[in-house]
Protein backbone atom coordinates (compact mmCIF):
# COMPACT_ATOMS: atom_id res chain seq x y z
CA UNK A 1 0.00 0.00 0.00
CA UNK A 2 2.84 2.35 0.79
CA UNK A 3 5.51 1.23 -1.63
CA UNK A 4 4.09 2.73 -4.82
CA UNK A 5 3.91 6.09 -3.13
CA UNK A 6 6.54 8.41 -4.50
CA UNK A 7 7.90 11.12 -2.26
CA UNK A 8 8.45 14.58 -3.64
CA UNK A 9 12.10 14.28 -2.78
CA UNK A 10 13.03 11.92 -5.49
CA UNK A 11 16.62 11.86 -4.28
CA UNK A 12 15.70 9.84 -1.21
CA UNK A 13 17.82 6.76 -1.37
CA UNK A 14 16.50 3.20 -1.20
CA UNK A 15 17.90 2.85 2.25
CA UNK A 16 16.01 5.88 3.54
CA UNK A 17 12.82 4.67 1.85
CA UNK A 18 13.16 1.29 3.47
CA UNK A 19 13.77 2.91 6.84
CA UNK A 20 10.68 5.11 6.40
CA UNK A 21 8.65 2.10 5.49
CA UNK A 22 9.78 0.07 8.48
CA UNK A 23 9.17 2.92 10.93
CA UNK A 24 5.69 3.55 9.53
CA UNK A 25 4.69 -0.11 9.72
CA UNK A 26 5.99 -0.52 13.27
CA UNK A 27 4.25 2.62 14.54
CA UNK A 28 0.96 1.67 12.93
CA UNK A 29 1.23 -1.85 14.31
CA UNK A 30 1.81 -0.59 17.83
CA UNK A 31 -1.09 1.86 17.46
CA UNK A 32 -3.36 -0.92 16.21
CA UNK A 33 -2.34 -3.18 19.07
CA UNK A 34 -3.08 -0.47 21.66
CA UNK A 35 -6.36 0.41 19.96
CA UNK A 36 -7.46 -3.19 19.96
CA UNK A 37 -6.79 -3.37 23.69
CA UNK A 38 -8.73 -0.16 24.28
CA UNK A 39 -11.54 -1.29 22.03
CA UNK A 40 -11.91 -4.60 23.81
CA UNK A 41 -11.84 -2.93 27.21
CA UNK A 42 -13.96 0.19 26.66
CA UNK A 43 -15.45 0.40 23.17
CA UNK A 44 -14.40 4.06 23.13
CA UNK A 45 -13.50 5.10 19.56
CA UNK A 46 -12.46 8.66 20.49
CA UNK A 47 -9.38 7.37 22.33
CA UNK A 48 -8.55 5.13 19.41
CA UNK A 49 -8.53 8.10 17.05
CA UNK A 50 -6.16 9.92 19.40
CA UNK A 51 -3.80 6.93 19.52
CA UNK A 52 -3.63 6.92 15.73
CA UNK A 53 -3.02 10.68 15.59
CA UNK A 54 -0.14 10.18 18.01
CA UNK A 55 1.23 7.39 15.83
CA UNK A 56 1.01 9.64 12.75
CA UNK A 57 2.87 12.47 14.52
CA UNK A 58 5.62 10.08 15.60
CA UNK A 59 5.89 8.73 12.06
CA UNK A 60 6.11 12.24 10.60
CA UNK A 61 8.82 13.12 13.08
CA UNK A 62 10.97 10.10 12.40
CA UNK A 63 10.75 9.73 8.63
CA UNK A 64 12.11 11.86 5.84
CA UNK A 65 9.67 13.81 3.67
CA UNK A 66 5.90 14.37 3.98
CA UNK A 67 4.88 11.15 2.33
CA UNK A 68 4.85 8.66 5.15
CA UNK A 69 2.92 10.91 7.55
CA UNK A 70 0.16 11.65 5.04
CA UNK A 71 -0.13 8.08 3.86
CA UNK A 72 -0.21 6.86 7.45
CA UNK A 73 -2.96 9.33 8.35
CA UNK A 74 -5.13 8.33 5.38
CA UNK A 75 -4.54 4.71 6.18
CA UNK A 76 -5.44 5.24 9.85
CA UNK A 77 -8.72 6.95 9.02
CA UNK A 78 -9.72 4.17 6.65
CA UNK A 79 -8.52 1.47 9.03
CA UNK A 80 -10.43 2.85 12.04
CA UNK A 81 -13.55 3.07 9.92
CA UNK A 82 -13.00 -0.45 8.71
CA UNK A 83 -12.18 -2.14 11.99
CA UNK A 84 -13.27 -0.12 14.99
CA UNK A 85 -16.59 1.50 13.97
CA UNK A 86 -19.92 -0.10 13.43
CA UNK A 87 -20.48 -1.86 11.03
CA UNK A 88 -17.24 -3.71 11.82
CA UNK A 89 -15.07 -4.99 9.00
CA UNK A 90 -16.80 -2.71 6.52
CA UNK A 91 -16.03 0.72 5.12
CA UNK A 92 -18.87 3.13 5.87
CA UNK A 93 -18.24 6.88 5.73
CA UNK A 94 -21.80 8.12 6.03
CA UNK A 95 -22.47 6.88 9.53
CA UNK A 96 -24.13 9.51 11.73
CA UNK A 97 -21.55 11.98 13.11
CA UNK A 98 -18.61 9.91 11.96
CA UNK A 99 -17.87 11.77 8.73
CA UNK A 100 -16.95 14.87 10.79
CA UNK A 101 -14.72 12.83 13.08
CA UNK A 102 -12.95 11.22 10.15
CA UNK A 103 -12.60 14.44 8.24
CA UNK A 104 -11.24 16.14 11.36
CA UNK A 105 -8.82 13.33 11.98
CA UNK A 106 -7.60 13.31 8.41
CA UNK A 107 -6.95 17.03 8.50
CA UNK A 108 -5.33 17.00 11.96
CA UNK A 109 -3.01 14.13 11.19
CA UNK A 110 -2.08 15.46 7.74
CA UNK A 111 -1.47 18.93 9.20
CA UNK A 112 0.65 17.69 12.07
CA UNK A 113 2.62 15.48 9.74
CA UNK A 114 3.38 18.40 7.40
CA UNK A 115 4.14 20.63 10.40
CA UNK A 116 6.69 18.29 11.94
CA UNK A 117 8.29 17.77 8.55
CA UNK A 118 8.52 21.53 8.10
CA UNK A 119 10.01 21.90 11.53
CA UNK A 120 12.62 19.29 10.72
CA UNK A 121 13.55 21.07 7.53
CA UNK A 122 13.72 24.40 9.36
CA UNK A 123 16.11 22.95 11.92
CA UNK A 124 18.29 21.47 9.25
CA UNK A 125 18.33 24.75 7.35
CA UNK A 126 19.27 26.77 10.41
CA UNK A 127 22.03 24.28 11.20
CA UNK A 128 23.40 24.72 7.72
CA UNK A 129 23.16 28.48 8.01
CA UNK A 130 25.04 28.42 11.31
CA UNK A 131 27.73 26.28 9.78
CA UNK A 132 28.08 28.69 6.86
CA UNK A 133 28.29 31.62 9.25
CA UNK A 134 31.04 29.89 11.20
CA UNK A 135 32.93 29.19 8.01
CA UNK A 136 32.61 32.82 6.97
CA UNK A 137 33.85 33.93 10.38
CA UNK A 138 36.85 31.61 10.10
CA UNK A 139 37.54 32.92 6.62
CA UNK A 140 37.42 36.47 7.90
CA UNK A 141 39.83 35.66 10.72
CA UNK A 142 42.20 34.02 8.29
CA UNK A 143 42.08 37.04 5.99
CA UNK A 144 42.72 39.39 8.90
CA UNK A 145 45.63 37.29 10.08
CA UNK A 146 47.14 37.22 6.61
CA UNK A 147 46.77 40.97 6.31
CA UNK A 148 48.41 41.48 9.68
CA UNK A 149 51.22 39.09 8.79
CA UNK A 150 52.03 40.67 5.47
CA UNK A 151 52.06 44.10 7.06
CA UNK A 152 54.30 42.92 9.85
CA UNK A 153 56.63 41.09 7.50
CA UNK A 154 56.92 43.95 5.07
CA UNK A 155 58.05 46.50 7.63
CA UNK A 156 61.27 44.78 8.77
CA UNK A 157 61.95 43.49 5.25
CA UNK A 158 61.76 47.00 3.85
CA UNK A 159 64.20 48.13 6.47
CA UNK A 160 66.59 45.22 5.82
CA UNK A 161 66.56 45.75 2.06
CA UNK A 162 66.93 49.51 2.38
CA UNK A 163 69.72 49.36 4.91
CA UNK A 164 71.73 46.66 3.17
CA UNK A 165 71.38 48.42 -0.19
CA UNK A 166 72.61 51.70 1.21
CA UNK A 167 75.52 49.85 2.85
CA UNK A 168 76.46 48.19 -0.46
CA UNK A 169 76.09 51.35 -2.53
CA UNK A 170 77.52 53.98 -0.22
CA UNK A 171 79.64 51.85 2.09
CA UNK A 172 82.93 53.41 1.02
CA UNK A 173 81.82 56.90 2.06
CA UNK A 174 80.84 55.82 5.56
CA UNK A 175 82.90 55.65 8.71
CA UNK A 176 83.06 52.58 10.94
CA UNK A 177 80.39 53.70 13.41
CA UNK A 178 77.90 54.40 10.65
CA UNK A 179 78.54 50.97 9.15
CA UNK A 180 78.14 49.30 12.52
CA UNK A 181 74.91 51.16 13.01
CA UNK A 182 73.54 49.93 9.68
CA UNK A 183 74.51 46.32 10.29
CA UNK A 184 73.02 46.52 13.76
CA UNK A 185 69.72 47.65 12.25
CA UNK A 186 69.77 44.70 9.87
CA UNK A 187 70.48 42.30 12.72
CA UNK A 188 67.63 43.73 14.81
CA UNK A 189 65.14 43.45 11.99
CA UNK A 190 66.21 39.91 11.18
CA UNK A 191 65.70 39.04 14.84
CA UNK A 192 62.25 40.56 14.66
CA UNK A 193 61.43 38.49 11.58
CA UNK A 194 62.60 35.37 13.39
CA UNK A 195 60.25 36.12 16.29
CA UNK A 196 57.41 36.46 13.86
CA UNK A 197 58.17 33.19 12.12
CA UNK A 198 58.33 31.41 15.47
CA UNK A 199 54.97 32.86 16.39
CA UNK A 200 53.46 31.66 13.15
CA UNK A 201 55.00 28.23 13.58
CA UNK A 202 53.50 27.97 17.02
CA UNK A 203 50.02 28.45 15.57
CA UNK A 204 50.44 25.30 13.52
CA UNK A 205 50.54 23.33 16.77
CA UNK A 206 46.92 24.22 17.40
CA UNK A 207 44.44 21.79 15.92
CA UNK A 208 42.61 23.54 13.11
CA UNK A 209 39.30 21.75 13.47
CA UNK A 210 38.81 21.80 17.19
CA UNK A 211 41.03 24.77 18.07
CA UNK A 212 42.55 22.69 20.85
CA UNK A 213 46.05 21.67 21.84
CA UNK A 214 47.74 18.54 23.17
CA UNK A 215 48.31 19.23 26.83
CA UNK A 216 50.51 17.46 29.32
CA UNK A 217 51.00 18.30 32.97
CA UNK A 218 54.01 20.60 33.16
CA UNK A 219 55.59 22.18 36.22
CA UNK A 220 54.90 25.90 36.13
CA UNK A 221 58.45 26.80 37.15
CA UNK A 222 59.99 24.95 34.20
CA UNK A 223 57.94 26.85 31.66
CA UNK A 224 58.60 30.18 33.32
CA UNK A 225 62.33 29.56 33.62
CA UNK A 226 62.66 28.29 30.05
CA UNK A 227 60.77 31.31 28.73
CA UNK A 228 62.94 33.67 30.76
CA UNK A 229 66.14 32.05 29.54
CA UNK A 230 65.15 32.31 25.90
CA UNK A 231 63.98 35.86 26.44
CA UNK A 232 67.28 36.93 28.03
CA UNK A 233 69.24 35.31 25.25
CA UNK A 234 67.31 37.28 22.65
CA UNK A 235 67.04 40.55 24.47
CA UNK A 236 70.38 41.08 26.14
CA UNK A 237 70.27 43.65 28.90
CA UNK A 238 66.55 43.26 29.57
CA UNK A 239 65.60 42.89 33.21
CA UNK A 240 62.71 40.87 34.58
CA UNK A 241 61.70 40.25 38.17
CA UNK A 242 60.10 36.84 38.34
CA UNK A 243 58.05 35.66 41.28
CA UNK A 244 56.22 32.34 41.36
CA UNK A 245 54.55 30.42 44.20
CA UNK A 246 56.80 28.23 46.34
CA UNK A 247 54.73 25.09 46.02
CA UNK A 248 54.99 22.88 42.96
CA UNK A 249 52.18 23.67 40.54
CA UNK A 250 51.49 21.40 37.59
CA UNK A 251 49.44 22.86 34.76
CA UNK A 252 48.00 20.99 31.79
CA UNK A 253 49.41 22.80 28.75
CA UNK A 254 51.40 22.70 25.58
CA UNK A 255 54.56 24.08 27.16
CA UNK A 256 56.08 25.32 23.90
CA UNK A 257 53.03 27.45 23.24
CA UNK A 258 52.83 28.92 26.74
CA UNK A 259 56.55 29.66 26.56
CA UNK A 260 55.82 31.56 23.36
CA UNK A 261 53.05 33.55 25.05
CA UNK A 262 55.34 34.50 27.92
CA UNK A 263 58.11 35.57 25.55
CA UNK A 264 55.67 37.63 23.46
CA UNK A 265 54.33 39.42 26.52
CA UNK A 266 57.79 40.06 27.97
CA UNK A 267 59.08 41.37 24.65
CA UNK A 268 56.03 43.54 24.31
CA UNK A 269 56.65 44.98 27.75
CA UNK A 270 60.29 45.74 27.00
CA UNK A 271 59.76 47.26 23.55
CA UNK A 272 56.66 49.28 24.27
CA UNK A 273 56.94 50.48 27.82
CA UNK A 274 59.90 52.77 27.10
CA UNK A 275 61.09 52.37 30.66
CA UNK A 276 64.19 51.11 32.41
CA UNK A 277 62.38 49.71 35.44
CA UNK A 278 62.49 45.90 35.33
CA UNK A 279 59.37 44.20 34.02
CA UNK A 280 57.69 42.04 36.62
CA UNK A 281 56.43 38.54 35.95
CA UNK A 282 54.41 36.94 38.70
CA UNK A 283 52.10 33.98 39.04
CA UNK A 284 49.42 33.26 41.62
CA UNK A 285 46.62 30.76 41.89
CA UNK A 286 43.00 30.88 43.01
CA UNK A 287 39.66 29.27 42.16
CA UNK A 288 41.22 26.53 40.07
CA UNK A 289 43.17 28.93 37.85
CA UNK A 290 46.77 30.03 37.65
CA UNK A 291 47.08 33.72 36.83
CA UNK A 292 50.16 35.02 35.08
CA UNK A 293 50.84 38.76 35.38
CA UNK A 294 53.29 40.61 33.17
CA UNK A 295 53.60 44.18 34.42
CA UNK A 296 55.68 46.92 32.92
CA UNK A 297 56.35 50.34 34.39
CA UNK A 298 56.15 52.52 31.31
CA UNK A 299 53.74 54.64 29.38
CA UNK A 300 50.79 52.25 29.47
CA UNK A 301 48.38 51.43 26.66
CA UNK A 302 46.30 54.17 25.09
CA UNK A 303 42.66 53.59 26.07
CA UNK A 304 41.34 53.48 22.49
CA UNK A 305 43.58 50.52 21.73
CA UNK A 306 42.67 48.43 24.75
CA UNK A 307 39.60 46.94 23.06
CA UNK A 308 41.27 45.81 19.87
CA UNK A 309 44.66 44.95 21.32
CA UNK A 310 44.30 41.22 20.74
CA UNK A 311 42.66 41.40 17.32
CA UNK A 312 45.87 41.23 15.36
CA UNK A 313 45.57 44.49 13.50
CA UNK A 314 45.61 48.14 14.46
CA UNK A 315 42.25 49.66 15.37
CA UNK A 316 42.58 52.45 12.85
CA UNK A 317 44.53 52.23 9.61
CA UNK A 318 46.54 55.34 10.52
CA UNK A 319 48.02 53.54 13.48
CA UNK A 320 49.48 50.80 11.38
CA UNK A 321 52.58 52.61 10.22
CA UNK A 322 53.24 54.44 13.44
CA UNK A 323 56.08 52.39 14.73
CA UNK A 324 58.52 50.03 13.23
CA UNK A 325 57.66 47.32 15.70
CA UNK A 326 53.91 47.32 16.01
CA UNK A 327 52.31 45.02 18.54
CA UNK A 328 51.70 43.03 15.41
CA UNK A 329 50.31 39.56 15.42
CA UNK A 330 52.13 38.58 18.61
CA UNK A 331 49.21 39.44 20.87
CA UNK A 332 46.57 37.90 18.65
CA UNK A 333 48.59 34.71 18.65
CA UNK A 334 48.78 34.87 22.44
CA UNK A 335 45.01 35.07 22.51
CA UNK A 336 44.62 32.16 20.12
CA UNK A 337 46.96 30.05 22.25
CA UNK A 338 45.30 30.94 25.55
CA UNK A 339 41.82 30.31 24.12
CA UNK A 340 42.95 26.90 22.90
CA UNK A 341 43.94 26.16 26.52
CA UNK A 342 40.47 27.24 27.74
CA UNK A 343 42.05 30.18 29.49
CA UNK A 344 41.64 33.94 29.37
CA UNK A 345 43.88 36.83 28.48
CA UNK A 346 43.36 40.52 29.10
CA UNK A 347 45.22 43.79 29.30
CA UNK A 348 44.76 46.82 31.50
CA UNK A 349 46.56 49.89 32.72
CA UNK A 350 47.72 50.29 36.28
CA UNK A 351 48.95 53.61 37.76
CA UNK A 352 52.56 53.06 36.62
CA UNK A 353 52.17 51.29 33.29
CA UNK A 354 50.49 48.37 31.58
CA UNK A 355 49.65 44.89 32.79
CA UNK A 356 48.84 41.77 30.81
CA UNK A 357 47.14 38.93 32.62
CA UNK A 358 46.42 35.46 31.41
CA UNK A 359 44.84 32.59 33.30
CA UNK A 360 45.09 28.88 32.74
CA UNK A 361 42.92 26.25 34.40
CA UNK A 362 44.77 24.12 36.95
CA UNK A 363 44.97 20.38 36.33
CA UNK A 364 43.03 17.94 38.44
CA UNK A 365 46.01 16.52 40.23
CA UNK A 366 48.24 19.28 41.46
CA UNK A 367 51.03 17.89 43.56
CA UNK A 368 51.84 19.51 46.86
CA UNK A 369 55.54 19.79 47.44
CA UNK B 1 99.95 25.97 16.17
CA UNK B 2 100.82 22.42 15.30
CA UNK B 3 97.62 20.65 16.31
CA UNK B 4 94.35 22.04 15.00
CA UNK B 5 90.96 20.66 15.91
CA UNK B 6 89.37 19.07 12.85
CA UNK B 7 85.70 19.57 12.20
CA UNK B 8 83.54 17.98 9.52
CA UNK B 9 80.56 20.08 8.49
CA UNK B 10 77.74 18.40 6.58
CA UNK B 11 75.27 20.94 5.28
CA UNK B 12 73.63 21.38 1.89
CA UNK B 13 72.79 25.07 2.24
CA UNK B 14 75.78 26.88 0.70
CA UNK B 15 75.32 30.17 2.55
CA UNK B 16 75.18 28.51 5.92
CA UNK B 17 78.07 26.21 5.13
CA UNK B 18 80.14 29.23 4.14
CA UNK B 19 79.20 31.10 7.29
CA UNK B 20 80.09 28.25 9.62
CA UNK B 21 83.35 27.65 7.77
CA UNK B 22 84.32 31.31 8.06
CA UNK B 23 83.58 31.37 11.77
CA UNK B 24 85.55 28.20 12.45
CA UNK B 25 88.58 28.97 10.33
CA UNK B 26 89.17 32.15 12.35
CA UNK B 27 89.86 30.05 15.40
CA UNK B 28 91.97 26.99 15.89
CA UNK B 29 89.90 24.74 13.66
CA UNK B 30 90.58 22.91 10.44
CA UNK B 31 87.36 22.31 8.52
CA UNK B 32 86.21 19.78 5.94
CA UNK B 33 82.85 20.29 4.31
CA UNK B 34 80.35 18.09 2.51
CA UNK B 35 77.01 18.95 0.94
CA UNK B 36 75.58 15.43 0.89
CA UNK B 37 75.28 12.63 3.41
CA UNK B 38 77.37 10.18 1.40
CA UNK B 39 80.26 12.63 1.02
CA UNK B 40 79.93 13.50 4.69
CA UNK B 41 80.16 9.88 5.82
CA UNK B 42 83.25 9.24 3.71
CA UNK B 43 84.85 12.42 5.10
CA UNK B 44 84.17 11.23 8.62
CA UNK B 45 85.74 7.84 7.99
CA UNK B 46 88.77 9.25 6.18
CA UNK B 47 89.52 12.32 8.32
CA UNK B 48 88.58 11.04 11.78
CA UNK B 49 87.41 14.52 12.91
CA UNK B 50 87.28 15.76 16.50
CA UNK B 51 83.77 17.07 16.02
CA UNK B 52 80.94 16.73 13.50
CA UNK B 53 78.39 19.42 12.65
CA UNK B 54 75.42 17.88 10.92
CA UNK B 55 72.37 19.28 9.17
CA UNK B 56 69.40 16.94 9.30
CA UNK B 57 67.80 17.89 6.00
CA UNK B 58 70.20 16.59 3.37
CA UNK B 59 69.40 15.92 -0.29
CA UNK B 60 70.40 12.25 -0.35
CA UNK B 61 69.59 10.91 3.12
CA UNK B 62 68.11 11.83 6.47
CA UNK B 63 70.63 13.20 8.95
CA UNK B 64 69.30 10.78 11.57
CA UNK B 65 70.66 7.93 9.40
CA UNK B 66 74.10 9.50 9.55
CA UNK B 67 74.01 9.74 13.34
CA UNK B 68 73.10 6.06 13.51
CA UNK B 69 75.93 5.06 11.17
CA UNK B 70 78.52 7.28 12.87
CA UNK B 71 77.63 5.93 16.30
CA UNK B 72 78.36 2.41 15.09
CA UNK B 73 82.07 3.11 14.88
CA UNK B 74 82.92 6.26 16.84
CA UNK B 75 81.94 8.40 19.84
CA UNK B 76 83.06 11.62 18.12
CA UNK B 77 80.75 14.38 19.32
CA UNK B 78 77.96 15.23 16.87
CA UNK B 79 76.17 18.57 17.00
CA UNK B 80 72.97 18.61 15.02
CA UNK B 81 72.09 21.82 13.21
CA UNK B 82 68.60 21.90 11.85
CA UNK B 83 65.63 24.02 10.96
CA UNK B 84 63.30 21.40 12.37
CA UNK B 85 61.86 22.82 15.54
CA UNK B 86 59.54 20.05 16.71
CA UNK B 87 60.63 18.60 20.04
CA UNK B 88 60.08 15.08 18.78
CA UNK B 89 62.81 15.57 16.18
CA UNK B 90 65.28 16.96 18.68
CA UNK B 91 64.55 14.06 20.98
CA UNK B 92 65.02 11.54 18.17
CA UNK B 93 68.41 13.00 17.23
CA UNK B 94 69.58 13.14 20.85
CA UNK B 95 68.37 9.65 21.61
CA UNK B 96 70.19 8.29 18.58
CA UNK B 97 73.43 9.60 20.01
CA UNK B 98 73.79 13.23 18.98
CA UNK B 99 75.52 15.30 21.65
CA UNK B 100 73.75 18.57 21.14
CA UNK B 101 71.14 20.30 19.06
CA UNK B 102 71.15 23.79 17.55
CA UNK B 103 68.04 25.15 15.90
CA UNK B 104 68.43 27.43 12.90
CA UNK B 105 68.88 30.32 13.04
CA UNK B 106 71.64 30.58 15.63
CA UNK B 107 74.36 33.06 16.52
CA UNK B 108 78.09 32.48 16.06
CA UNK B 109 78.90 32.81 19.74
CA UNK B 110 76.34 30.17 20.62
CA UNK B 111 77.69 27.81 17.97
CA UNK B 112 81.25 28.22 19.26
CA UNK B 113 80.17 27.68 22.86
CA UNK B 114 78.31 24.49 21.96
CA UNK B 115 81.33 23.19 20.06
CA UNK B 116 83.66 23.90 22.99
CA UNK B 117 81.24 22.14 25.36
CA UNK B 118 80.98 19.09 23.15
CA UNK B 119 84.76 18.89 22.83
CA UNK B 120 85.20 19.19 26.57
CA UNK B 121 82.82 16.27 27.04
CA UNK B 122 84.75 14.00 24.79
CA UNK B 123 87.82 14.92 26.86
CA UNK B 124 86.00 14.51 30.17
CA UNK B 125 84.61 11.12 29.37
CA UNK B 126 88.18 9.91 28.89
CA UNK B 127 89.40 11.44 32.14
CA UNK B 128 86.21 10.93 34.21
CA UNK B 129 86.18 13.98 36.43
CA UNK B 130 85.40 13.20 40.04
CA UNK B 131 84.13 16.59 41.15
CA UNK B 132 81.59 18.91 39.56
CA UNK B 133 82.04 22.49 40.66
CA UNK B 134 80.21 25.42 39.10
CA UNK B 135 79.28 28.59 40.93
CA UNK B 136 78.47 27.66 44.51
CA UNK B 137 77.50 24.09 43.71
CA UNK B 138 80.01 21.32 44.35
CA UNK B 139 79.25 17.66 43.77
CA UNK B 140 81.88 15.16 44.92
CA UNK B 141 81.09 11.96 43.03
CA UNK B 142 83.55 9.93 45.12
CA UNK B 143 82.06 10.89 48.48
CA UNK B 144 78.54 11.29 47.04
CA UNK B 145 78.40 14.65 48.73
CA UNK B 146 76.63 17.75 47.45
CA UNK B 147 77.29 21.19 48.86
CA UNK B 148 75.80 24.56 47.94
CA UNK B 149 77.78 27.65 49.00
CA UNK B 150 79.61 25.45 51.51
CA UNK B 151 76.38 24.13 53.06
CA UNK B 152 75.66 20.44 52.72
CA UNK B 153 72.54 19.67 50.66
CA UNK B 154 70.51 16.64 51.64
CA UNK B 155 69.34 14.81 48.54
CA UNK B 156 67.41 11.56 48.51
CA UNK B 157 68.89 8.54 46.75
CA UNK B 158 67.00 9.21 43.53
CA UNK B 159 67.60 12.94 43.64
CA UNK B 160 71.35 12.38 43.98
CA UNK B 161 71.32 9.90 41.10
CA UNK B 162 69.57 12.44 38.91
CA UNK B 163 71.83 15.34 39.85
CA UNK B 164 75.03 13.34 39.40
CA UNK B 165 73.83 12.00 36.06
CA UNK B 166 73.20 15.52 34.83
CA UNK B 167 76.42 16.86 36.35
CA UNK B 168 78.63 14.20 34.81
CA UNK B 169 77.40 15.29 31.41
CA UNK B 170 77.04 18.97 32.24
CA UNK B 171 76.11 21.12 29.28
CA UNK B 172 74.54 18.25 27.44
CA UNK B 173 70.79 17.92 27.11
CA UNK B 174 69.61 14.66 28.67
CA UNK B 175 66.20 13.66 27.36
CA UNK B 176 63.31 12.70 29.63
CA UNK B 177 63.44 9.25 28.16
CA UNK B 178 67.14 8.77 28.83
CA UNK B 179 66.80 9.95 32.43
CA UNK B 180 63.78 7.71 33.04
CA UNK B 181 65.65 4.69 31.72
CA UNK B 182 68.80 5.45 33.72
CA UNK B 183 67.03 5.97 37.05
CA UNK B 184 63.86 3.87 36.91
CA UNK B 185 64.98 1.17 34.51
CA UNK B 186 63.86 0.24 31.02
CA UNK B 187 60.43 -1.04 32.03
CA UNK B 188 58.94 2.17 33.43
CA UNK B 189 55.82 3.49 31.73
CA UNK B 190 56.11 6.39 29.34
CA UNK B 191 54.67 8.86 31.82
CA UNK B 192 57.47 11.09 33.06
CA UNK B 193 55.53 12.85 35.85
CA UNK B 194 57.66 11.14 38.51
CA UNK B 195 60.79 12.61 36.92
CA UNK B 196 59.26 16.08 36.73
CA UNK B 197 58.24 15.96 40.38
CA UNK B 198 61.69 14.80 41.48
CA UNK B 199 63.29 17.57 39.46
CA UNK B 200 60.99 20.07 41.14
CA UNK B 201 62.17 18.82 44.56
CA UNK B 202 65.81 19.06 43.50
CA UNK B 203 65.21 22.58 42.23
CA UNK B 204 63.85 23.60 45.60
CA UNK B 205 67.01 22.30 47.27
CA UNK B 206 69.55 23.77 44.82
CA UNK B 207 68.04 26.92 43.35
CA UNK B 208 67.38 30.22 45.12
CA UNK B 209 64.58 31.13 42.70
CA UNK B 210 63.08 28.19 40.78
CA UNK B 211 61.82 30.66 38.15
CA UNK B 212 65.41 31.69 37.37
CA UNK B 213 67.53 28.60 38.01
CA UNK B 214 71.31 28.85 38.10
CA UNK B 215 72.26 25.19 37.77
CA UNK B 216 69.64 23.01 36.11
CA UNK B 217 67.88 24.30 33.01
CA UNK B 218 64.76 22.97 31.32
CA UNK B 219 64.66 22.36 27.60
CA UNK B 220 60.91 22.50 27.01
CA UNK B 221 59.58 19.23 25.67
CA UNK B 222 63.04 17.66 25.47
CA UNK B 223 64.76 17.29 28.81
CA UNK B 224 67.22 18.92 31.22
CA UNK B 225 70.67 20.44 30.94
CA UNK B 226 73.09 21.15 33.75
CA UNK B 227 75.09 24.36 33.81
CA UNK B 228 78.54 24.07 32.33
CA UNK B 229 80.59 27.24 32.49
Amino acid sequence: MMIPFKTRRSHLSRQVLLRNFVITIICLMIATLLSTLFFLLSHNTANIAIIYVLAVVIIAQNTAGYGCGIVASLFSVAFINFVFTYPYMELNFILDGYPVTFLGMTIISSLSSTLTTHLKEEIQLSNEREHMLMEAEKEKMRANLLRAISHDLRTPLTSIIGTSTSYLEQGEHMDESQKTHLVKTIAEDAQWLLNMVENLLSVTRINNQTASVNTTLEPLEEVVSAALRRFYKRTPGAKVQARIPDELIMLPMDATLIEQVLINLLENAVYHSGSQTPTSLSVDTDNGFAHFHVRDYGSGISPDRLDTLFDGYPSTPNHSSDSHKGMGIGLSICKTIINAHHGQISAKNHPDGAEFIFSLPLGENTYGS
Amino acid sequence: MDHKITAVIIEDEKNILGFIETVLSDGSYKTFTAATGTDGLSLITSRCPDIILLDLGLPDMDGLEIIKKVRQFTQTPVIVISARTQEAEKVAALDLGADDYLTKPFGTSELMARIRTALRHSQNSKEAACVYSRGGLVIDFGKRRTTLDGQEVHLTQIEYKLVSLLARQAGKVLTYDYLMRQIWGPYNDSNNQILRVNMAHIRRKLEKNPAEPEYIFTEIGVGYRMRDE
